[in-house]
C-alpha cells in the first residue's frame, strides 16, 4: 500500500544533465585535446566564409576538421572540401539545429587523430541552436551588419551563451543603419565576458585579430 | 526538451520508489524559446504509459535580473537595451535562462 503523497526537492538544471550525446562529445574532444567551436548565426551571415578564413590561417599547422550542418544539400561541405580538409555534412532535414546525437555519430566516423581544432557550423538560425549545447568549448555567434542591430534583444539566449561575437560585413556599414556601439552594449549586457570582433571578409579588416584569438584559444587546450 | 525533462523526472521518481508522479514544478527563464503550453503538451504526450502519465507541469517563469549602475536591481520579461526603470545604459543582466526542475510531487 502506498504511504501517500510526498514532495521531493530536485533543483536540477536540465542543461547540466543534458543529453548523453553532448557529454560523450565533450569527453571524446577532451581525450584528444581537440578544441571545438560551434558557429551560430542567421543564414547568410558569413559562417562558411569565416571557416574558409580559418582554414587559410591554419593551413600547414595541423588538423582542422569541419562539420557542416544544413537542412539540406552538401553545398557547404563541398565548398570546404576544396581547402583539402576533412569535412562532413549533416543534413538535419526537419530539424532546425544539429542534434548532439547527429554530431557524435559523425565524429565517431571521422579520423580525428591529427585534429586540433573542430569547427561545427550549425544550421543558420539564431533560436534552436542556442538551446542545444553540442559539447563545444566556445560558441561563436556571427551577426552581419545587414541584419539590423536589434538581434541581441530579439535572440537573447544565443548572445548570453556565446563567448565570441563576430560582427561581419563591416565594409557595408556606410550603407546600412547599424549601430555597432548599441550592439556592443547589448551584447555586453547579455554576457559581460563576451569578446567582440568586427570583421570584413572583403577588405580583410579585423580578421587577423579574430584568427589570432581563435588560434590562442585552441593552443590553450593543446597538450 | 520535453524528453529531457521527462528523463530527469523518471529517474528521480524511480530513485524515490514513486508509484506515480502527480506534478512537476519547473523554472523556465523568459529568454528561452520555450512556450509553457507546448512544453506541457509534449510532456504529457511523451509521459503516456510511464510513471509520469497524467502528471501536471507547474511552470514558473524566471525573469531577467537587470543590474543598473545608476539605480540598482530590477527585473525584465525580455532582454532590455537600457535599465527599465531609469533608462540608464550601463546595465548587466543575469538569469532568465534557467531550465530547472525544482521539485516533484509523487505517490509512494
Amino acid at each position: 500500500m502506498g504511504a501517500g503523497k510526498v514532495r521531493i526537492e530536485v533543483e536540477r538544471s536540465i542543461q547540466q544533465s543534458a543529453d548523453e550525446s553532448s557529454r560523450a562529445i565533450r569527453s571524446l574532444l577532451a581525450g584528444r585535446g581537440i578544441y571545438a567551436l560551434n558557429l551560430i548565426s542567421s543564414p547568410g551571415s558569413g559562417k562558411t566564409t569565416l571557416i574558409e578564413a580559418l582554414l587559410d590561417r591554419f593551413e600547414g599547422k595541423g588538423g582542422v576538421a569541419v562539420v557542416e550542418g544544413d537542412i539540406e544539400t552538401e553545398i557547404d561541405a563541398e565548398r570546404i572540401r576544396k581547402h583539402g580538409v576533412q569535412v562532413r555534412q549533416i543534413n538535419t532535414r526537419s530539424s532546425c539545429h544539429i542534434q548532439p546525437s547527429q554530431l557524435l555519430a559523425v565524429l565517431r566516423e571521422m579520423d580525428l587523430s591529427e585534429t586540433r581544432l573542430l569547427i561545427v557550423e550549425n544550421v543558420g538560425n539564431l533560436v534552436c541552436p542556442a538551446e542545444v549545447p553540442l559539447g563545444e568549448d566556445t560558441r561563436v555567434v556571427l551577426l552581419s551588419v545587414t541584419e539590423g542591430d536589434e538581434k541581441p534583444l530579439k535572440y537573447p539566449l544565443v548572445f548570453r551563451t556565446s563567448g565570441l561575437l563576430v560582427i561581419t560585413k563591416t565594409d557595408l556599414l556606410p550603407y546600412v543603419k547599424f549601430d555597432v556601439g548599441k550592439v556592443r552594449r547589448a551584447a555586453r549586457a547579455a554576457n559581460p565576458a563576451v569578446e567582440i570582433f568586427e570583421v570584413s571578409a572583403v577588405s580583410g579588416a579585423g580578421l587577423p585579430a579574430l584568427l589570432d584569438r581563435i588560434e590562442s584559444l585552441r593552443a590553450s587546450k593543446a597538450g | 526538451m520535453a524528453n529531457e525533462v521527462l528523463n530527469v523526472v523518471l529517474s528521480e521518481a524511480e530513485r524515490h520508489a514513486a508509484r506515480k508522479v502527480e506534478s512537476v514544478s519547473l523554472r523556465v527563464g523568459v529568454l528561452r524559446a520555450i512556450e509553457p503550453e507546448h512544453l506541457s503538451f509534449l510532456f504529457s504526450h511523451l509521459a503516456h504509459g510511464t510513471l509520469a502519465d497524467g502528471a501536471t507541469l507547474d511552470i514558473r517563469e524566471e525573469p531577467v535580473r537587470v543590474e543598473c549602475a545608476a539605480c540598482g536591481v530590477s527585473e525584465a520579461r525580455s532582454m532590455p537595451w537600457e535599465c527599465p526603470r531609469c533608462r540608464g545604459s550601463s546595465i548587466t543582466t543575469r538569469g532568465g535562462d534557467s531550465l530547472d526542475i525544482i521539485s516533484l510531487e509523487i505517490d509512494v
